[in-house]
């Protein structure tokens, strides 16, 4: 195995700006040009994807304060909305711009020039029709009764076809690399893409095509959930976090050595988690138990990324330049947010705690740090760094970087900090036997409709930038520089 | 590690380790649960749901209440379920046996609604729940499942009268041989 280095690559583009006044455009290697296609395909995708969860947040959010408002017509009822949100955040956004993430990083880490891009593309365009189709399947008709399983059945055979023809590529790119160095961001990468259609095929079968009648299929969902958002989402953007943190900082990791046990552990553990997120329920205690030991046990990958990554950026001012660096900023950001997720996944998994935040906001507010915190704010960075290099033109404003980094992460800051403190408050007041309508607390809902107006904000400042790159026509591809 | 087929081996392996430990011996478990009697030769529970409320399921599922409202009673030491008065015993897995997708929920927006049919008092009052919540919850009102009768007023229709066959169905609250009642 290999560390990258920050001489394997040409260099990032440091802070944030604009297009320099005496500059040209940048230049596009020829290994970004081959994936170009398909990855601004995802990411443009995911982009647009993603303003419609801003402005589904807002409806939703506004909705739990004031429940009558947008409330004529059945399709837009609270809980339709909510699932139809969930879905387009997970599969929409953050799913489209990891496959895209995960495409360019292993080209770019294989030195792999794509032939026949257009096979992910029409993966991601597959995909992205099925996902509306489930969608409009949920506003209009019905859904199912699991997070993230929402979606009618028939759209899992098009994703399943859809994530195989645009990840079947990492797999390629892994077996025909011309180099032989393997890079920790490749493990991470081929993890997450074998983990997910597997996980997924698996789920639909036992929850959806073949169900059982019971309890059975509720803990099939949460073995499906904490794969899907520790081993899809977690692990694609660790994937890029080992990748941006060396290169951008032109530096090692610390404690390179621990990566592979980093590695296992996390794939090892992660997929017992699930009965941690179901205790009280039904389920027979042995399994829950079980739950509650593998979290715990995912003290051993987090202490090794902690050393990984804490360790690499105390070293020569590394948060001071990560701060400078606008990939490294989001990323930083993020690395935080992650290191808490998991914190509170292992300690709140203990009995007493649970029994107190269990279905309150506080849950909610633990998994957005892992999946905005953490995922979006590391895609978000790995934008800043990947789309100058495939369109060859420079962010056209800086200020709206700025603009989308402080609305993100002060929205973040405030939804999750509303989100626990209200969740615990709730859940101690309920313990105290408290009748569960003064627990609720009006001041929450507020505070997430202020912070879901935030995102959008910074959303769309990302989207104005982002779509006036992509539709920039300024690509020069260099052929005199190997990637 | 540089072996492609060694990496793609181990990853299988941590998929396939939960999948037969929690799944497959979770279904060796409770894949052949069915209704039982608390007591030899007592009726059997959990009671098979009304055909309306089977419908009345499907619209619980389209409307997404799932979002806000929970189906299970912790317990006793673990929450404070049973306090609220949202059941009388703890849920255990056979009481789920009959349901086709169980929607156990994993947020309360309100309260919980595995015993709802226990504490429901008539239909009017269930209808006049849906049709306007009390003055500051956070439920909202579904006009879709009321027409107007001769008279101006609100009356369920079809698929209201199945929504409120279906919550006065959700019962927990027999003595099952995992849960038995205090007497």
């Amino acid at each position: 195995m290999s560390q990258e280095t920050p001489q394997s690559r040409p260099q990032g583009q440091g802070r944030p700006q604009g297009r320099p006044a005496d500059a040209g455009s940048p230049r596009v290697s020829r290994v970004d040009a081959s994936v170009a296609s398909p990855v601004k395909f995802f990411f443009a995708s995911a982009l647009l994807w993603l303003l419609v969860s801003s402005v589904l947040a807002v409806i939703t959010a506004v909705k739990l304060h004031l429940p009558g408002f947008l409330n004529g017509c059945e399709f837009v009822t609270f809980g339709r909305l909510d699932a139809i949100q969930r879905n387009v955040f997970f599969y929409g956004w953050a799913s489209n711009a990891l496959i895209g993430l995960n495409l360019w990083l292993l080209a770019s880490l294989g030195r792999f020039e794509f032939r026949n891009g257009w096979i992910a593309t029409l993966g991601g365009l597959i995909w992205n029709l099925a996902l509306t189709a489930g969608l409009a399947v949920v506003l209009l008709d019905s859904q199912n009764a699991f997070e993230l399983l929402e979606l009618p059945r028939g759209v899992a055979p098009a994703f399943f076809v859809a994530f195989l023809l645009a990840a079947l590529w990492p797999a390629v790119a892994f077996a025909r690399r011309p180099t032989s160095q393997v890079f920790v961001s490749q493990w991470y990468i081929l993890g997450a893409s074998f983990v997910l259609p597997v996980v997924y095929l698996l789920t639909q079968l036992m929850v959806l095509w073949c169900p059982t009648n019971g309890v059975l299929p509720a803990l099939v969902h949460s073995w499906f959930l904490q794969n899907f958002l520790f081993l899809w989402l977690g692990a694609s953007a660790l994937a890029a976090v080992y990748y941006f943190l060396p290169k951008e900082l032109g530096t090692t990791l610390t404690g390179y050595y621990l990566t592979t046990v980093g590695f296992w552990t996390l794939f090892l553990f992660a997929g017992w988690t699930g009965p941690a997120t179901l205790l009280g329920s039904p389920l027979p205690l042995w399994i829950q138990s079980t739950g509650v030991v593998a979290s715990v046990m995912l003290l051993i990958p987090l202490t090794i990324t902690s050393i990984n990554f804490f360790g690499t950026l105390a070293r020569d001012s590394g948060w001071s330049r990560a701060w400078n660096n606008t990939t490294l900023r989001f990323v930083a950001f993020g690395l935080v947010a992650y290191t808490l997720a998991i914190a509170l996944q292992i300690v709140f998994s203990a009995r007493s705690l649970n029994a107190v935040v269990r279905f309150t906001s506080f849950i909610s507010g633990q998994q957005q740090l892992l999946t905005y915190g953490f995922v979006s704010m590391v895609v978000f960075g790995a934008a800043y760094f990947i789309l100058p290099r495939l369109t060859g033109a420079f962010w056209p404003s800086a200020k709206l970087v700025h603009l989308h980094f402080w609305s993100c992460a002060l929205a973040l800051v405030g939804s999750v900090a509303g989100s626990l403190y209200f969740g615990w408050t709730q859940g101690a007041a309920l313990a105290a036997a408290k009748p569960f309508a003064a627990t609720a607390n009006p001041q929450a809902a507020l505070l997430s409709s202020a912070c879901a107006v935030l995102f959008l904000i910074g959303h769309a400042a990302f989207a104005v930038n982002a779509f006036g790159m992509l539709t920039s026509c300024s690509s020069t591809t260099d052929e005199g520089r190997h990637a | 590690m540089k072996n492609l087929n060694l990496i793609l081996a181990g990853v299988f392996f941590t998929v396939a380790a939960p999948f037969g430990g929690l799944l497959l011996s979770g279904h060796a478990q409770l894949g052949s649960l069915g209704r039982a009697p608390a007591e030899e030769g007592g009726p059997l529970f959990p009671a098979k749901e009304p055909g309306l409320a089977i419908q009345g399921r499907q619209v619980y599922l389209e409307l997404g209440c799932v979002a806000c409202h929970t189906q299970q009673v912790r317990p006793a030491g673990q929450g404070s379920d049973i306090a609220q008065g949202w059941g009388v015993r703890p849920s255990v897995a056979r009481d789920y046996v009959l349901q086709s997708q169980v929607a156990l929920g994993n947020r309360r927006v309100g309260p919980d609604l595995a015993n709802y049919g226990a504490r429901a008092k008539t239909d009017a009052e269930i209808a006049a729940h849906l049709s306007a919540p009390a003055v500051g919850s956070s439920m909202p009102t579904f006009p879709s499942l009321f027409s107007k009768a001769k008279d101006g007023s609100l009356q369920p229709n079809e698929r209201g009268a199945a929504l409120i066959a279906y919550l006065k169905s959700l019962r927990q609250d027999y003595s099952s041989p995992e849960a038995k009642l205090k007497q």
